[in-house]
């Protein structure tokens, strides 16, 4: 089983996808912050993270270069409210981005394709 | 010897004396005196030889010359060759020639002849003698009595000049004067009176009497007359001449030759001027020099006078239009309220006004406009009408400034006319470029008239300039105009051309002076209407500019706001929205809740378009352009990476130009592309090693641009790969190089950049960026 590890500061958020990705069969970790993902990643061992950008602390492009130095191929999907960071460079070392929003099917079809179960 | 009387000796002698002393005319008394002596004395004739009758040579002459008695009674005293053919007919047996003379003068001689011998007592002789005293002092009285009549008519013609002279006449009815006195003075036929004129030594005539002056020879000798100023008497026997004789005396002010005085033809027969004559010439001439200098300083100070009234009338019109000017904000009032001062009779009077004002975007003169009449006819009503209508001067103002109608075929011509400000040769631009008027008088050589030819080879004196000629085909060997500068503050704004090309009255310097006066007020006035249009429509751009930067600028306010307030409720909504969609799905199809949390989910659906749309307009998608200092784009996206830089060992090197011109560019772009070349850069040294960073301003082609210059000393690009690192579709086995270079390469091409890279495999490269600058603001 697949094991995807979901960041985001906002419990409502973690909650959300939790249960949505478990009910697709995935097997789903929480962080609540970059901090507590990079603690994750080696333990947790996970096959694709998805990552918000604006979080207390570490934020989501500084996690997403941390996770880069170890992990160069473990699959990133950011997930942001804000729709700029699309282009910012630096999310460019993820390899998708999706805007938040409260129909999750665009988001699932991205995890898929990442974890090339479509 | 005792003298014995001739018997009716007291009786002749008492006669004698008589009719010497009668009233009778001179010739009456001569014939009876003859006849008396005649019938006392029995001879067969009696006569008065005149001495204009005596020839020389023979021997009445040698009596005349001796003025001694001759007595023929016996022998004739003469040798045959000293009598002439025309004195054999006095030749009798016995005759006596008489002289009749009295100290200087000699009146001829008394001849008494008979037709038999006899001789002449010493009593007849004394009686004879007394007779012949007697008679010679009836001719001398006679002509002292003549001479004494003349005299008295001349000194009463001089008299009526000198009254002439000190009255102040009108010159035509003086200088008629003089030639009527002089003419019944001289008792001459005809006369002439000559004034100089234009040129010195120019002669014209200013009154006459017979056509003695229409010979071309009378001239001539007038002339000579002046120049030498001396007084000339000629006589002509021939009959063919116009004159037999003519008398011309110079007319001498202090010195300097005014005219000549000429008369012709004396009354008397033959027709001869004698000396008396010509010396009575040269002092009425003198006399008559002095009147006439006086009436012609008398109409000078009159016509000096009459064209300062007229100077005055101009100026105070002129001033009242230049009040209304400067009251007036209308360009198209003001410039036809100049136009007409400056052709109106009562300011400056020119037939027609027409201005170009200089437009400075286009380096050329605009024709703007034009008043006077289209033709002669027009001409002659227009000013017809305006003798009628006269008025104060501020009355003719108003009427000029209500009236703008300017339907005339020469304003349109005129507002088709635009001519180059390069083309030197054509009067108006060169107007323009000295600053200075000129006047074109019709030109009297070739040589004149090439000069205001222009680059078109037209004639520019032939209509308002060059362009026209070709609209209305004059003359030009006839046409003459003026051009003035019209100056605004420190600089030619335009010029205004004039002329005359109805009634051809000459322009002169004066004109031209008044109207260079005029203009200059003129073109303030113009010239403050022209900036008053300009700052009118500048406050409208500014106005409008205001209100689209304060729209702006709460469009950029309610952006922000939206913005963040929009990123704020997407979370929530999330998570609303993904939990009833979680809910509905756990919920039975035939449940009454379902409709509740379809609803939900319809609603945020709605809600979350909302926001999307609101961040599109604000932000998202479309790139958001402003003037950018490339200094601070840069100065963030390095503080965005600055923890890889501060805990390595790369040294950073910032050169910045103090003056740095902006760039339109979006910010978000630049900085992600000054962020990703920063980042190559670091990766590409394993973060050891020598980060310069440069921006400056350059110029290229004479246009600023900007230049940022990334340089590491990493290990460069492998030279098999440089010309492919900005296409999107080829893969490099270094991930991170591929990745970011087309989307640079893209942004800063989207901003008109390029890009350029400098390669030193193993030991450097840089990456310059060049940005097109903002351009200076205009003033």
């Amino acid at each position: 089983m697949m094991k995807i590890l979901v960041v985001d500061d906002e419990e409502s958020i973690r909650l959300l996808y939790k249960e949505e990705l478990e009910e697709e069969g995935f097997v789903v970790e929480v962080a609540k912050d970059g901090l507590e993902a990079l603690e994750q990643v080696p333990l947790f061992q996970p096959d694709l993270i998805t990552l918000d950008i604006k979080m207390p602390g570490l934020n989501g492009i500084e996690t997403l270069k941390r996770i880069r130095e170890t992990e160069r191929q473990l699959p990133i999907v950011m997930c942001s409210a804000y729709g700029e960071y699309k282009q910012d460079l630096t999310t460019w070392a993820s390899d998708a981005y999706v805007v938040k929003c409260a129909d999750l099917t665009e988001l699932k079809k991205t995890i898929r394709r990442l974890l090339r179960l479509l | 010897m005792m003298s014995v009387l001739h018997p009716d000796g007291y009786d002749l002698l008492k006669k004698t004396i008589e009719l010497s002393s009668s009233s009778l005319p001179i010739e009456t008394k001569l014939e009876r005196m003859l006849e008396s002596a005649k019938e006392s004395f029995q001879s067969n004739r009696s006569l008065h030889l005149g001495p204009e009758t005596i020839v020389k040579g023979g021997f009445l002459s040698r009596v005349a010359e001796r003025r001694e008695p001759l007595w023929v009674d016996e022998a004739f005293p003469f040798q045959e060759g000293e009598v002439l053919a025309g004195e054999r007919d006095l030749l009798c047996p016995a005759f006596t020639c008489l002289p009749l003379s009295e100290e200087a003068l000699f009146h001829g001689i008394f001849y008494l002849g008979f037709e038999r011998n006899r001789r002449f007592s010493q009593g007849e002789m004394d009686l004879l003698l007394l007779l012949a005293k007697e008679m010679g002092m009836a001719l001398r009285n006679d002509r002292l009595h003549r001479a004494a009549e003349e005299t008295a008519s001349e000194l009463n013609a001089l008299h009526e000049m000198g009254k002439a002279v000190s009255s102040a006449l009108k010159m035509e009815e003086l200088l008629e004067l003089i030639v009527n006195t002089g003419l019944k003075i001289l008792k001459a036929r005809g006369g002439v009176l000559r004034v100089e004129k234009g040129r010195p030594g120019d002669l014209a005539v200013r009154s006459g009497v017979g056509e003695y002056h229409r010979n071309p020879i009378d001239e001539r000798i007038a002339r000579r007359v002046l120049f030498s100023q001396t007084p000339l008497s000629l006589f002509r026997s021939g009959k063919e001449k116009p004159f037999v004789s003519l008398l011309c005396a110079p007319l001498v002010f202090k010195g300097r030759g005014i005219g000549t005085l000429t008369f012709y033809d004396k009354e008397s027969d033959p027709s001869r001027f004698d000396e008396r004559d010509l010396q009575l010439l040269a002092t009425m001439a003198n006399q008559m020099s002095c009147a006439i200098e006086n009436a012609t300083t008398q109409g000078q100070i009159a016509s000096m006078a009459e064209d300062h009234e007229r100077r005055v009338r101009q100026l105070s019109t002129l001033w009242e239009l230049n009040k209304a000017l400067l009251t007036t904000v209308h360009f198209e009032r003001i410039v036809h309220m100049t136009l007409t001062a400056i052709t109106i009779g009562d300011g400056l009077g020119f037939n027609r006004a027409m201005l170009f004002l200089v437009n400075e975007k286009d380096h050329a003169l605009q024709g703007t406009m034009a008043v006077g009449p289209d033709n002669a006819e027009e001409a002659g009503k227009i000013w017809s009408s305006l003798s009628q209508k006269k008025g104060s001067p501020s009355e003719l103002a108003a009427q000029i400034q209500s009236s703008t109608d300017n339907h005339s075929i020469l304003n349109h011509i005129v507002k088709e006319i635009q001519i180059p400000l390069g083309h030197e040769q054509c009067i108006l631009s060169r107007t323009v470029l000295v600053g200075k008027p000129f006047n074109i008088r019709v030109p009297h050589d070739q040589e004149e008239w090439l000069q205001t030819r222009c680059e078109r080879g037209c004639h520019i004196g032939s209509e308002v300039g060059c362009y026209v000629s070709e609209h209305l085909s004059r003359n030009p060997n006839v046409y003459a105009f003026a051009t003035v500068p019209l100056w605004g503050k420190g600089k030619v704004i335009g010029v205004i051309l004039v002329d005359n090309l109805y009634n051809q009255k000459p322009i002169t310097d004066e004109d031209i002076h008044y109207l260079t006066m005029f203009s200059g007020q003129a073109g303030l006035a113009i010239e403050n209407v022209l900036l008053y249009r300009n700052l009118n429509e500048v406050h409208r751009q500014l106005k409008e500019a205001q209100t689209f930067l304060v729209h702006q600028e709460k469009m950029a306010a309610l952006g922000e706001l939206s913005t963040s307030v929009a990123h704020e409720i997407r979370n929530p909504l999330v998570s609303i929205g993904g939990f009833t969609r979680r809910l509905d799905r756990s919920l039975p199809d035939d449940a009454a809740e379902k409709r509740y949390t379809r609803t939900i989910v319809k609603e945020v659906e709605r809600v979350e378009k909302i926001l999307s749309d609101v961040l599109t307009y604000t932000h998202e998608g479309g790139t958001n352009r402003k003037e950018l200092d490339l200094r601070e784009v840069m100065e963030e996206s390095l503080s965005m990476i600055s923890d890889g830089l501060s805990n390595g060992e790369i040294e950073l090197a910032k050169e910045f130009s103090e003056e740095v011109p902006g760039v339109k560019g979006d910010p978000y772009q630049l900085k992600q592309v000054f962020f990703n070349l920063v980042s190559n850069a670091c990766e590409s040294m394993d973060g050891k090693g020598k980060l310069s960073i440069r921006i400056h301003p350059i110029f290229k082609n004479g246009f600023p641009f900007v230049r940022v210059e990334v340089e590491d000393t990493g290990a460069g690009i492998d030279p098999e790969n440089l010309h492919h690192i900005f296409n999107p579709f080829y893969s490099t086995k270094d991930k991170r190089l591929g990745l970011g270079l087309p989307i640079i390469h893209k942004i800063v091409t989207s901003h008109q950049g390029q890009i350029e890279v400098n390669n030193h495999p193993g030991r450097s490269v840089t990456f310059s960026l060049t940005f097109p600058a903002q351009e200076e603001k205009q003033r």
